[in-house]
C-alpha cells in the first residue's frame, strides 16, 4: 500500500508542471499585452513610455522561459504576485474569498447528499411506479435547467413570492440556502441516477434472495443494498468535490456570493492576468489533489485496483 | 417517519424567524439608503483611479464644483484670476476640518497638490496637471496656483471626480498618496465606516460637515454583480435606488418595464454624454470621405432611439450636443436620407450589381464594426446599423469584442467602424478633445487619415492655452466644424444617467457628471 501512495504521489508531480506550464502559456497567448491591461484597468493612458516601464515593473522583457521560471518557484511560496485591479498580493484576495467558496460547496454537498440517498431509496422501494418516475423526472428537469435560470427562479419564489429568506448577499445564515441549493441541484440527478441504477441492479442478486430466503425484515435487505450499491457513488461524489468548488462561478455571481467563483470572474473581464494564473493552477492542483485522494481510498477498499499500476 | 417530521418542523421554524428578521431590516431601512452596485469601491484614494467615482465624491470634496451653469465656489469660497491667465488665487473657507480632526487649510491643499503632481504620469490625460508651474501657501486661507500657461478649464478641471480632491496629509503614507494610503479622511458629507470587500460598504453621515448635513443617517452600498439580482432585490425592498448610466447598472428593457408597473419612481437625467460611431479616415474605404458621408445619412437613428433605447435616449444631430459649451454651431444636421447615401456612394465609385452589393473595380463594399460585447445595447445598435447598411449595399460585419480586446483595437486603428462614446458633461468638450491627441484612443486613430491631423492636435492644444474667450470659441467652431465635414463620427444619441427608485425615497436628483450620486440630497418621505 505504501508503495503504490508514494508512485501515486510521484506521479502527480510531472503532471503539476505540465499544469502549471499549460496556466502560464494560456495567458501568454492571449492578444492584449498584460502591461497594457495593468494600465488601463487603473485608468492610465498606455501611453509608450507607460507601456514601457510598465513591461519592466511585471517583467515581462525578460525571455519567456525566464518569466515562467520565475512565477513556479514564487508559486510553490504562495507568491501569485499583485492583483493588477488593486495592487494587492493575488494571495491574499483567494484566501479571503475562499472560506465563502467552501463553506458554499460544503452546503451544496450536504444537500445533493441528502436529497441524492432519500430519493434513490424512495425510487428503489417504488422501481417503476409512478413515484419513481415522478421523482427521476424532477431531478432530470433540475439539472436540464441551467444554473444561472433556476438561481432566478428559486431568487424569486423563496424570497420575493414567499418572502422567507434574503435575495443575495452573505449576510446571514439563511443566506446560503438558495445558492447552495441551485449548485446542487445540477448534480442531485447524476447521483439519483447513479444511486437507484446499482441498487435496483443489486435488488437481484444473490444475497438479496438469500437475505430473503431467511426472512430477514425488508428494512434490513433494504440497508444491505444501499451499502452495497455505495462504491461507485462515494468516487463519484469524492470527485465532485472540486467540481463544487470550481464550479460556484455562475451561482456567486447570481447571489454575489463573495467567493473565489466571483474573484475569478472579475478577474476574467479585467483581464486581470496574476489572478486567473492563480485561480487556474489552484483549481487544476484541488481536482489532481481530489482525484489522488479518491484513488487512494478506492484502492484501500479494493486490493484489485493496486496492482493495476 | 417522526424523526423526518421534526426536521421539517425544525426547517420551517427557522425559515420563520428569517422571515420576521427581513421585516425588521425594512423598518430601519428608514434612515438607511441602501444602494445596489454592480461594483465594490475598491481603493478610494481620491488621487487614484481605481476606485468607484460615486463613492470617492462622497468622501472627498474639491475646492469648487461644477454645476449645470457654471463653476461654482465649495472648499474655496472666493477666488482671483490674473489677467494673463496664470495665476489663480483661492480664498478657502475656515470653517472645514477633516474627519479625522485635522484642519482644512491651505498647506492641506498644498500637501494634497504635491502628492497629485508626485504621480504626474499617472494624470496624464488631464492637461491641468502638466501645466502647473508650483502651488504656493500664500496664508492660512489663501493658496495660489501658478500655470506655465494660461489655461482655461482650469476650474472645470479642479472642480472633477478626481483627482484634485483632498484627504487629510495624516492619511498620506511618506508624504504622498501615489502608493496607497492609511486612511479615508476627507471633508465630504460622508464618512466610510465600514468596508467589507466586495460585499459591501457603509457611509455614515458626517455630523460635523460643514455644509448642509446629509438627510439619512446611512448609505449602504451594496455589491451585487448581476443586474437581474440587483432587479429582484429592489422588488424586494432590499434596496432602495439603482443609479448609473450606459446600462451598466440598470439595461433599457428593465428600466422601461420598471417605469411601466408604476410600483418605483423612474428618473432621467438631462442629456449627459454622445453615443457616436467612428469612422476610421485610415482604412483603404472609409478614408474617402464621401463614403464616410453617405455613411451618415444611411442609419435611421430615430429607429435607434425608440426601438433599442425606447425612446429614453434623443437622437445626435452633431458629435457634440448644442448645450455643451462651444459646441451651439448650427452645423447642418445629416438626417436619414438612404437614397441620398446611395446616390454619394454612386458617386465614389461603389455601384450596386445584381446581389443587392456595392463594388468598385470588383471589390465589394464590406466593412467591419467593433463594439463591447459585455453590452448588450451596443450589440442590438450594431445590428440595426447591419441592417441599415445592408439597405444601400454595403455590407456590415459585426463583431463583439471583450472590452480589453476592443481597447487594444482602439489603440492599433484596426476598425472600419467603432462604437464610441464621449466623456460626457462636464468633461466635454475639453477633456473628450483633448484626448483626440493621443494614439492609444480609437479618436485619434479615426483621424489619422484626415490632411488635416496636424493642423487640428495643434488646435486642440492651442485652444487650451487660449486666453481670448472670443478667440477660443473661434478655434472650437474651427475644429468642430472641420470634424464634421470630414465625417469621422456618425452621432447617434445623447445618453442620459438613469435613476430607479422607491416611492418613499425622495430627492433622487443628478449630478453634472454621470459618475457622481448625490446622495446628501436624499430622504425617505415620512409615514
Amino acid at each position: 500500500m505504501k508503495r503504490y501512495i508514494i508512485k501515486r504521489l510521484l506521479s502527480v508531480i510531472p503532471l503539476l508542471i505540465g499544469i502549471s506550464f499549460l496556466a502560464f502559456i494560456l495567458i501568454n497567448l492571449s492578444e492584449s499585452d498584460p502591461a497594457e491591461v495593468a494600465l488601463r484597468v487603473n485608468e492610465i493612458t498606455p501611453t509608450d513610455e507607460a507601456v514601457a516601464q510598465m513591461r519592466e515593473e511585471l517583467g515581462l522583457d525578460k525571455s519567456f522561459i525566464e518569466r515562467y521560471l520565475t512565477w513556479v518557484t514564487s508559486s510553490i511560496k504562495g507568491d501569485f504576485g499583485n492583483s493588477f485591479i488593486n495592487n494587492k498580493p493575488v494571495i491574499n484576495e483567494i484566501v479571503q474569498a475562499l472560506p465563502a467558496t467552501l463553506l458554499l460547496a460544503l452546503v451544496s454537498f450536504i444537500i445533493i447528499v441528502v436529497i441524492s440517498v432519500s430519493a434513490s431509496i424512495i425510487c428503489t422501494i417504488f422501481e417503476e411506479s409512478w413515484i419513481d418516475r415522478t421523482i427521476r423526472g424532477l431531478v432530470f428537469i433540475g439539472e436540464a435547467m441551467p444554473g444561472y435560470w433556476i438561481g432566478l427562479l428559486l431568487m424569486w419564489f423563496f424570497s420575493i413570492k414567499l418572502n422567507l429568506l434574503p435575495t443575495s448577499g452573505m449576510t446571514s445564515w439563511a443566506s446560503v440556502i438558495l445558492p447552495g441549493v441551485t449548485l446542487a441541484l445540477a448534480y442531485i440527478s447524476t447521483y439519483v441516477r447513479l444511486l437507484r441504477n446499482n441498487m435496483v441492479q443489486n435488488k437481484s442478486e444473490n444475497f438479496v434472495l438469500y437475505a430473503k430466503a431467511r426472512g430477514m425484515k425488508k428494512r434490513i435487505i433494504l440497508k444491505r443494498i444501499f451499502k452495497n450499491s455505495l462504491q461507485t457513488t462515494i468516487t463519484a461524489l469524492g470527485m465532485s468535490i472540486p467540481k463544487l468548488i470550481a464550479g460556484t462561478v455562475i451561482v456567486e455571481n447570481i447571489f454575489a456570493w463573495p467567493g473565489i467563483g466571483r474573484l475569478s470572474v472579475a478577474a476574467i473581464f479585467n483581464y486581470d492576468y496574476p489572478v486567473i494564473q492563480a485561480y487556474v493552477f489552484l483549481m487544476a492542483v484541488l481536482f489532481v489533489a481530489c482525484n489522488l485522494l479518491v484513488d487512494i481510498v478506492t484502492a484501500m477498499l479494493d486490493p484489485r485496483m493496486r496492482k493495476e499500476v | 417517519m417522526r424523526k423526518f417530521s421534526i426536521v421539517l418542523l425544525a426547517i420551517l421554524f427557522c425559515l420563520l424567524l428569517v422571515s420576521c428578521s427581513n421585516q425588521d431590516n425594512a423598518e430601519i431601512a428608514k434612515e438607511e439608503i441602501v444602494y445596489a452596485s454592480s461594483k465594490d469601491i475598491r481603493d478610494i484614494n481620491p488621487h487614484l483611479y481605481s476606485g468607484e467615482m460615486a463613492a470617492q465624491n462622497m468622501v472627498f470634496e474639491s475646492l469648487v464644483i461644477n454645476t449645470e451653469d457654471e463653476v461654482e465656489p465649495w472648499l474655496a469660497e472666493s477666488w482671483e484670476i490674473s489677467d494673463d491667465g496664470m495665476e489663480y488665487i483661492f480664498h478657502l473657507r475656515e470653517d472645514v476640518t477633516f474627519t479625522d480632526g485635522e484642519k482644512f487649510n491651505a498647506e492641506a491643499v498644498k500637501q494634497n497638490m504635491d502628492a497629485i503632481l508626485d504621480n504626474e504620469e499617472r494624470h496624464a490625460w488631464l492637461d491641468l496637471v502638466n501645466l502647473i508651474e508650483e502651488n504656493i501657501v500664500v496664508d492660512e486661507y489663501t493658496y495660489k496656483l501658478v500655470l506655465k500657461h494660461p489655461y482655461y478649464p482650469t476650474l472645470t478641471e479642479l472642480g472633477l471626480t478626481r483627482p484634485f480632491r483632498f484627504l487629510s496629509p495624516n492619511d498620506f503614507v511618506d508624504a504622498t498618496t501615489r502608493d496607497g494610503v492609511d486612511g479615508y479622511s476627507g471633508t465630504g458629507p460622508w464618512i466610510l465606516t465600514e468596508h467589507n470587500e466586495n460585499q459591501e460598504a457603509v457611509f455614515t453621515a458626517n455630523v460635523e460637515y460643514w455644509g448642509e448635513q446629509p438627510e439619512v443617517d446611512n448609505v449602504r452600498w451594496k455589491v451585487m454583480p448581476d443586474h437581474q439580482t440587483i432587479l429582484l432585490a429592489l422588488e424586494k425592498g432590499e434596496i432602495d435606488l439603482i443609479f448609473g448610466s450606459d446600462g451598466d447598472m440598470i439595461d433599457l428593457d428593465s428600466f422601461s418595464a420598471l417605469e411601466e408597473q408604476g410600483k418605483y419612481i423612474t428618473e432621467m437625467s438631462e442629456p449627459i454624454a454622445s453615443r457616436a460611431i467612428l469612422l476610421n479616415s485610415n482604412r483603404p474605404i472609409t478614408k474617402n470621405v464621401d463614403v464616410r458621408e453617405a455613411l451618415q445619412y444611411a442609419i435611421d437613428k430615430q429607429s435607434i432611439a425608440d426601438g433599442v433605447l425606447n425612446g429614453t435616449e434623443s437622437v445626435a444631430p452633431t458629435l457634440l450636443s448644442s448645450t455643451a459649451p462651444y459646441s451651439d454651431l448650427g452645423l447642418e444636421a445629416r438626417e436619414y436620407n438612404p437614397d441620398k447615401a446611395s446616390e454619394l456612394l454612386d458617386e465614389a465609385g461603389w455601384k450596386l450589381d445584381d446581389s443587392g452589393y456595392r463594388y468598385k473595380d470588383e471589390e465589394k463594399l464590406e466593412l467591419s464594426l467593433y463594439y463591447n460585447s459585455d453590452n448588450a445595447q451596443e450589440k442590438t445598435i450594431s445590428e440595426y446599423i447591419q441592417h441599415d447598411l445592408r439597405e444601400i449595399g454595403v455590407d456590415l460585419h459585426i463583431t463583439g469584442e471583450q472590452k480589453q480586446a476592443f481597447l487594444d483595437r482602439q489603440k492599433s486603428g484596426e476598425f472600419d467602424l467603432q462604437y464610441s462614446l464621449s466623456w460626457g458633461t462636464p468633461y466635454d468638450p475639453q477633456s473628450y478633445l483633448s484626448s483626440w491627441r493621443i494614439p492609444a484612443h480609437g479618436d485619434y486613430q479615426a483621424q489619422i487619415g484626415l490632411d488635416r491631423k496636424v493642423w487640428l492636435d495643434e488646435t486642440i492644444t492651442d485652444l487650451m492655452i487660449e486666453n481670448d474667450e472670443a478667440e477660443r470659441e473661434a478655434m472650437y467652431d474651427e475644429v468642430l466644424s472641420y470634424i464634421h465635414d470630414e465625417s469621422v463620427y456618425i452621432p447617434l444619441v445623447y445618453s442620459r444617467t438613469k435613476a430607479v427608485h422607491r416611492p418613499e425615497l425622495q430627492g433622487v436628483t443628478f449630478n453634472v457628471s454621470q459618475y457622481e450620486i448625490p446622495f446628501e440630497k436624499m430622504y425617505f418621505e415620512a409615514e
